[in-house]
C-alpha cells in the first residue's frame, strides 16, 4: 500500500465553537451549547490583528484574519505565494445588516462598510493586504463544497509551481437570516438540544455552526508538517450505488484498502435521514474502522470538512484521540498513519479526504 | 501540464442582446444597453441608470423553457439562457453535457430575490411560494440550480472574486482540464441587478449618473449592468476525437492581488501588471505579440489609470489596441470577465475591434489612446482580456485564434 505523499499540511490555525485557537489544548475542555447555535471561542484579536486596522473589521473579517495568522506562524511561512479561501454563506451578517438599512431606509443615506464587507472575497482580499502577498488569489463559494474546491485549486497550483506555499482557508458563519431562513426546509432541529446530545437526537437536523481555519499546503515536508494529504474527491448528489462506488473507486486509486485506514473523521450531523446514507457507507466497506466525529463540537456549516480536516491533521501531529470525538472504540493501531474523512452538508454533497501521518 | 484548452461554443446575454447574434450585432453598430431602469423597482429609477436586461422575469422563464415555480432567481435564468445556447453552440451531447463540470461565478447570486422576500423568509412561521427563494443569499445556489436542471454532477463550483470573478471560472476550468479532472468545463457567470448591488455601489460613489466614458479625462464613474454567459472549455483530445474546429484557445492566464486598499486599485497598477505579465508567461508570448486588449475599463477615476499604467509597464511605448466594451454592457460585475471574454471571441472571429464608445479626451497622466470607432479587417492572433475587483483581484486572460 501507500503512494507517494503529493501534498503536506506544514501548518493550520482554526478558530470554532471550541477553543482551538490555543494548539497547546486539543479539545480537553469542551464548550457546551444549549440554543442550537454554536458561535466561535475567539482569542484576544489583539495577539493577531493591529488595533488600528481591527476597528474597522467585522466579527468574522477578525476571526478570518485570526485564523489565517495563526497558521502563518504556526508555518512559518510569512509570505505564501497564493491565498485561496472558501466559504458556503459569505458574510451574510455583513449582507443582512445592508440589506437591512437598504430595506428600512428605502434606499437612502446609506453608507458603504457594510456593503464591502460583504463580498466573499473580502477576507481573502483583506489577508493579502495585510500581508502584502500579491501572489495568486481566489475564492470559492460554492455552498457544501466550497473549501473542496480552494483544496482542488491549491493542489492544481502547487501542481504548476512544485516550491510553493499555499495558504488555504475557510470561514462561514453562524449568521441569524440564514439560521432563520433554514429553518422552514429542516437544516436546523427544531427543538432545543445540547450540543453534546447531538447524536442521541433521531430527528431531522443538526445545529447552526460557524468558524473559520487555515492551512499552509505544500509539496515539501518540513520540520512544521502536519501530516501528508494523499487525495479528495467530492460527489454530488449521488444516486444508487454511486457514493459506495465513488469511495471504492477513490481509496483503490490511491492504493488503500479498507484495513489500512485507521481512523474515520465523519461529518455526521445528527440528521437522522442524512447520517444514514453516511453510515450505509461506512457499513458496507469500513464497519471495523475506529470512527470519530466533531460536529457536536463544531456544529453544521458549509465549510464544516475544514473542521474536518484540522481534526484528522490534528490526531496525525499529536497522535491522540480526544475522547469528546470518539464514536466506536475499536482497538487503535499503536500509531495512527491513514486517516479518512468522510464528511457530508445536507446529505447533499460528500466529501472524502485521505490524510496520511508521516514518520 | 501540456495540454492545451480550447473554446468550442459559448452563449451570452446582456442588455444588447439576448443571444450571441443580438450581442455581436449592436457590438457591430454601437448599440448600448444604457437608459432608466425599467425592471428593478427601486427608488432610483429616475435618477440612476443602468445596462438593463429589458424582459421582464416572466419573460426571462419563457426563454429560458422554465417554469416561474421552479424558483430561478433572476441570476440564474439570465444564466440558464446563456447556458443553454453555449451547450447548442459547441454541440455537446447530453452525455458529454454530463460528464462536464460547471464552474460558475457570481457576486450576490439571488439576492434581488431574497431583498424582494426578505420579510417573509426571516419569519419561520410563514409559509407560501416565496420558500422557494430561500437559499438564494448564497452565491453558490445559482450554480447548483444550472447544473441540477442541465445534468452536470461531476464537478461543480461557484467563483466570487467580485469583479473578476468570471475571469477566475475560466482559468480554474483550463486548470481543472490540465490537470486531467476533466475534459470539458463550462465556465462563466451570471449576474442580475439588485436593490443590494444598486445601492451598494451607489453608496460607495462610484457611480456615474451619466452613459460611462472608459480612459476618458472625464470620466466619473461606472454604470452597473447585468447578464450572464458561459464558454465550453474542452481538452485538445477532446478536440481531435470530435474533429470539430474550436473557435479559440484559451492560451493564458494570471492572477495576482494588488494588496493594496479593499476595494481601490493601486495608483502604479501593480496587480494589473502581474497579472498580464502572467498571462503572457503562461502563453509564452512576448508582450509585442499581443494585438489587442479588451481592458476591464469601468470608468472609474481609479481603475483606468491604475489599469493603463498597468498597461504602459507590460507593453511600454507600442501599446497595442485596446478598449474598454463596458459602455456597452455597463459593468455586469462576476459576468463581465466572461462576457468580455465572448467579445474577445467575436473580435477574433470577425477580425473587428469594438470601439470604446463615449472616448473624447485623453487623460494627461496616461497619454494613452483606445479605438474609437470601429475596427475591420484586422487579424487578431493573440488577444488579452482584463477582469479586476474589489479585494485587490486582478486577472488577464490570453485568447488564440486557431
Amino acid at each position: 500500500m501507500g503512494e507517494k505523499v503529493e501534498y503536506f499540511i506544514n501548518g493550520a490555525g482554526i478558530i470554532s465553537p471550541q477553543k482551538t485557537f490555543d494548539s497547546n489544548v486539543f479539545l480537553t475542555d469542551v464548550a457546551q451549547y444549549d440554543k442550537n447555535v454554536l458561535t466561535c471561542i475567539t482569542p484576544d484579536f489583539k495577539a493577531y490583528i493591529n488595533p488600528i486596522q481591527m476597528r474597522r473589521l467585522s466579527r468574522m473579517l477578525r476571526i478570518g484574519l485570526s485564523a489565517a495568522t495563526i497558521c502563518l506562524r504556526d508555518s512559518k511561512v510569512f509570505m505564501p505565494d497564493g491565498i485561496v479561501t472558501a466559504t458556503g454563506y459569505g458574510f451574510l451578517d455583513e449582507t443582512a445588516k445592508f440589506l437591512g438599512e437598504v430595506l428600512k431606509q428605502n434606499e437612502k443615506q446609506l453608507t458603504p462598510t457594510y456593503f464591502m464587507q460583504s463580498t466573499s472575497n473580502a477576507l481573502a482580499g483583506l489577508v493579502a493586504l495585510t500581508i502584502k502577498c500579491m501572489g495568486y488569489n481566489n475564492t470559492f463559494a460554492s455552498k457544501g463544497y466550497a473549501f473542496e474546491n480552494a483544496l482542488t485549486d491549491v493542489m492544481m497550483q502547487l501542481n504548476e509551481n512544485a516550491s510553493a506555499n499555499f495558504l488555504v482557508g475557510a470561514y462561514d458563519e453562524a449568521a441569524e437570516v440564514q439560521y432563520k431562513a433554514s429553518m422552514r426546509v429542516e437544516h436546523f432541529k427544531k427543538e432545543c438540544i445540547n450540543n453534546l446530545s447531538l447524536f442521541e437526537t433521531p430527528t431531522k437536523g443538526s445545529i447552526q455552526g460557524e468558524g473559520s481555519a487555515f492551512f499552509m499546503l505544500t509539496r515539501k515536508q518540513s520540520v512544521s508538517t502536519w501530516c501528508g494529504l494523499l487525495d479528495m474527491h467530492v460527489v454530488y448528489k449521488p444516486e444508487g450505488n454511486e457514493l459506495n462506488d465513488a469511495l471504492k473507486t477513490f481509496l483503490s486509486k490511491n492504493h488503500i484498502q479498507p484495513k489500512d485506514i485507521d481512523l474515520i473523521v465523519s461529518g455526521a450531523s445528527g440528521d437522522i435521514d442524512h447520517d444514514a446514507i453516511l453510515d450505509s457507507v461506512i457499513q458496507s466497506s469500513l464497519h471495523t474502522t475506529f470512527q470519530t466525529r466533531f460536529k457536536h463540537l463544531s456544529g453544521e456549516y458549509c465549510t464544516a470538512t475544514a473542521f474536518a480536516l484540522w481534526l484528522g491533521a490534528s490526531m496525525l501531529k499529536n497522535q491522540t484521540v480526544p475522547e469528546v470525538v470518539k464514536v466506536k472504540k475499536t482497538q487503535l493501531p499503536e500509531r495512527l498513519k491513514n486517516i479518512l474523512v468522510l464528511n457530508h452538508y445536507m446529505g447533499k454533497s460528500f466529501t472524502f479526504i485521505l490524510l496520511t501521518g508521516l514518520d | 501540464m501540456s495540454h492545451r484548452v480550447f473554446i468550442t461554443g459559448f452563449g451570452i446575454i446582456t442588455s444588447i442582446g439576448k443571444n450571441a447574434e443580438e450581442n455581436f450585432q449592436s457590438l457591430v453598430k454601437g448599440n448600448y444597453g444604457f437608459g432608466p431602469l425599467e425592471v428593478l423597482e427601486t427608488v432610483h429609477r429616475n435618477s440612476l441608470s443602468a445596462c438593463e436586461v429589458k424582459f421582464a422575469d416572466k419573460e426571462l422563464y419563457e426563454q429560458a423553457g422554465v417554469d416561474a415555480k421552479q424558483g430561478f432567481t433572476r441570476t440564474s435564468v439570465l444564466g440558464l439562457i446563456s447556458l443553454q445556447e453555449a451547450i447548442n453552440d459547441a454541440g455537446l451531447t447530453h452525455e458529454e453535457v454530463k460528464t462536464s463540470g460547471l464552474v460558475s461565478a457570481t457576486t450576490t447570486g439571488g439576492i434581488r430575490e431574497f431583498e424582494k422576500f426578505y420579510y417573509e423568509l426571516m419569519d419561520p412561521e410563514l409559509q407560501g411560494d416565496f420558500v422557494r427563494f430561500t437559499d438564494t443569499a448564497t452565491s453558490g445556489e445559482h450554480c447548483e440550480r444550472l447544473a441540477d436542471y442541465v445534468g452536470i454532477k461531476k464537478y461543480l463550483g461557484t467563483i466570487s472574486t467580485a469583479c473578476s470573478s468570471s475571469a477566475n471560472a475560466l482559468m480554474h476550468g483550463a486548470q481543472l482540464i490540465k490537470n486531467n479532472k476533466l475534459d470539458r468545463v463550462i465556465c462563466g457567470g451570471a449576474e442580475a441587478l439588485s436593490k443590494f448591488t444598486v445601492n451598494g455601489f451607489n453608496a460607495l460613489m462610484i457611480l456615474d449618473k451619466d452613459h460611462c466614458r472608459p480612459f476618458d479625462s472625464s470620466r466619473s464613474g461606472l454604470n452597473l449592468g447585468e447578464g450572464a454567459c458561459y464558454l465550453v472549455l474542452e481538452s485538445e483530445a477532446e478536440v481531435n476525437r470530435k474533429k470539430r474546429k474550436p473557435i479559440a484557445e484559451l492560451k493564458g492566464y494570471g492572477n495576482a492581488n494588488d494588496a493594496f486598499h479593499q476595494t481601490a486599485s493601486s495608483p502604479d497598477g501593480a496587480g494589473a501588471y502581474s497579472a498580464m505579465k502572467l498571462a503572457l508567461s503562461s502563453a509564452r508570448l512576448n508582450p509585442d505579440e499581443v494585438d489587442y486588449v479588451n481592458a476591464h475599463g469601468t470608468a472609474t477615476e481609479n481603475n483606468d489609470l491604475s489599469e493603463g499604467l498597468g498597461m504602459k509597464r507590460v507593453f511600454g511605448n507600442t501599446i497595442p489596441y485596446f478598449s474598454s466594451t463596458k459602455p456597452y454592457t455597463g459593468h455586469t460585475l462576476a459576468a463581465a470577465g466572461s462576457v468580455e471574454a465572448a467579445y474577445c471571441l467575436m473580435a477574433i472571429k470577425h477580425q473587428m475591434i469594438w470601439p470604446n464608445l463615449n472616448y473624447k479626451h485623453m487623460m494627461p497622466e496616461l497619454g494613452i489612446e483606445p479605438i474609437t470607432t470601429l475596427k475591420q479587417k484586422i487579424d487578431l492572433k493573440n488577444v488579452l482580456s482584463n477582469s479586476f475587483g474589489f479585494g485587490g483581484n486582478t486577472s488577464s486572460l490570453l485568447l488564440a485564434s486557431v
